[in-house]
């Protein structure tokens, strides 16, 4: 993945995942694929500015209160901001394949993206670490070798001597 | 007998799908631990009479190098000299991932003082929680 360490924090981060996997779970307890479609909404929209969906939960209500501490980590933000573009994605599909008619597809997908979420808040298990690690073993073109210095995972590698 | 509304149903189904989750984790991390205590011991790089911490990690594992790298030697400078870390390549040497089953980065096995797995963390694993599994047998 690429060399692009900034400072993540991490409790915004778990925050984040902690609020999807309640309000996804909450969908599916209520029977209610709109709340799933808003979870979606929130982190694609999330991924499209960069910042964990639930940021204001964290930063205007959590935080404040001091129920939880910031947990800064020189980390590289692109993973985390791919892996809730992706679960965003996946609960958007789930809401629409409820509303769709397609109930028990949906609710899998939900849950989907809550195990996700779980793994990485209760184990620190990185899916994209797993996916990437998985694809360069299983000898998949683009992954067979290690990707250049600064290269994100699937993408074009940049021109040498470019900036 | 009046049936469950379907509210509680869901609930009763949430919460047995969580458990089945928790279960199937826990199941497959056992069945890694077991199948590495019969290789522990034979890993070249271990030093019989120091615990260990066999680290599997690789060059594109952010994870790793933020999280777990750094959990490691605040570990190491902790205990300084009564821990043995042995940091794994997956790519470099595959045959030993796949041998030990790692199915993601980082994974970090325990080791006791004769080479025997105690416990395996898929995922990061912070310096607390493994200064905790080494204190369970040391």
């Amino acid at each position: 993945m690429a060399e692009s360490l900034g400072t993540v924090d991490h409790s915004s981060l778990r925050v984040n995942q902690a609020a999807i996997i309640v309000l996804l779970v909450a969908a599916y307890v209520a029977n209610f694929p709109w709340l799933s479609l808003f979870v979606a909404g929130v982190m694609l929209a999330g991924t499209l500015v960069g910042r964990p969906g639930f940021l204001p939960l964290y930063a205007g209500v959590l935080r404040p209160l001091g129920i939880v501490k910031p947990d800064p980590i020189p980390d590289n933000p692109q993973p985390h901001r791919f892996a809730q573009g992706f679960g965003g994605v996946v609960a958007a599909a789930a809401g629409i394949a409820c509303l769709l008619g397609g109930e028990v597809l949906g609710w899998v997908l939900a849950w989907i993206v809550v195990a996700l979420a779980a793994l990485n808040l209760f184990a620190g298990f990185c899916a994209g670490c797993a996916v990437y690690y998985w694809l360069n073993r299983l000898g998949v073109p683009g992954f067979a070798k290690n990707p250049p210095e600064g290269t994100f995972p699937g993408m074009r590698p940049k021109r040498l001597g470019a900036a | 007998m009046p049936a469950l509304p379907p509210f509680l149903l869901r609930l009763a189904l949430a919460v047995l799908i969580a458990a089945l989750a928790v279960a199937a984790f826990r199941l497959v991390s056992a069945g890694l631990l077991a199948r590495a205590r019969a290789l522990a011991a034979r890993l070249a790089e271990f030093e019989p009479g120091t615990p260990g911490i066999v680290y599997f990690t690789t060059p594109d594992c952010v994870a790793c190098r933020a999280a777990q790298r750094p959990a490691l030697k605040e570990l190491k400078d902790r205990l300084a000299g009564r821990l043995q870390v042995i940091e794994i390549d997956a790519y470099e040497r595959p045959e030993l991932a796949k041998a030990w089953r790692v199915l993601t980065v980082p994974t970090t096995f325990v080791l006791d003082r004769d080479g025997r797995a105690r416990h395996v963390n898929q995922g990061v694993a912070t310096a607390s929680k493994l200064l905790s599994q080494l204190a369970r047998f040391s």
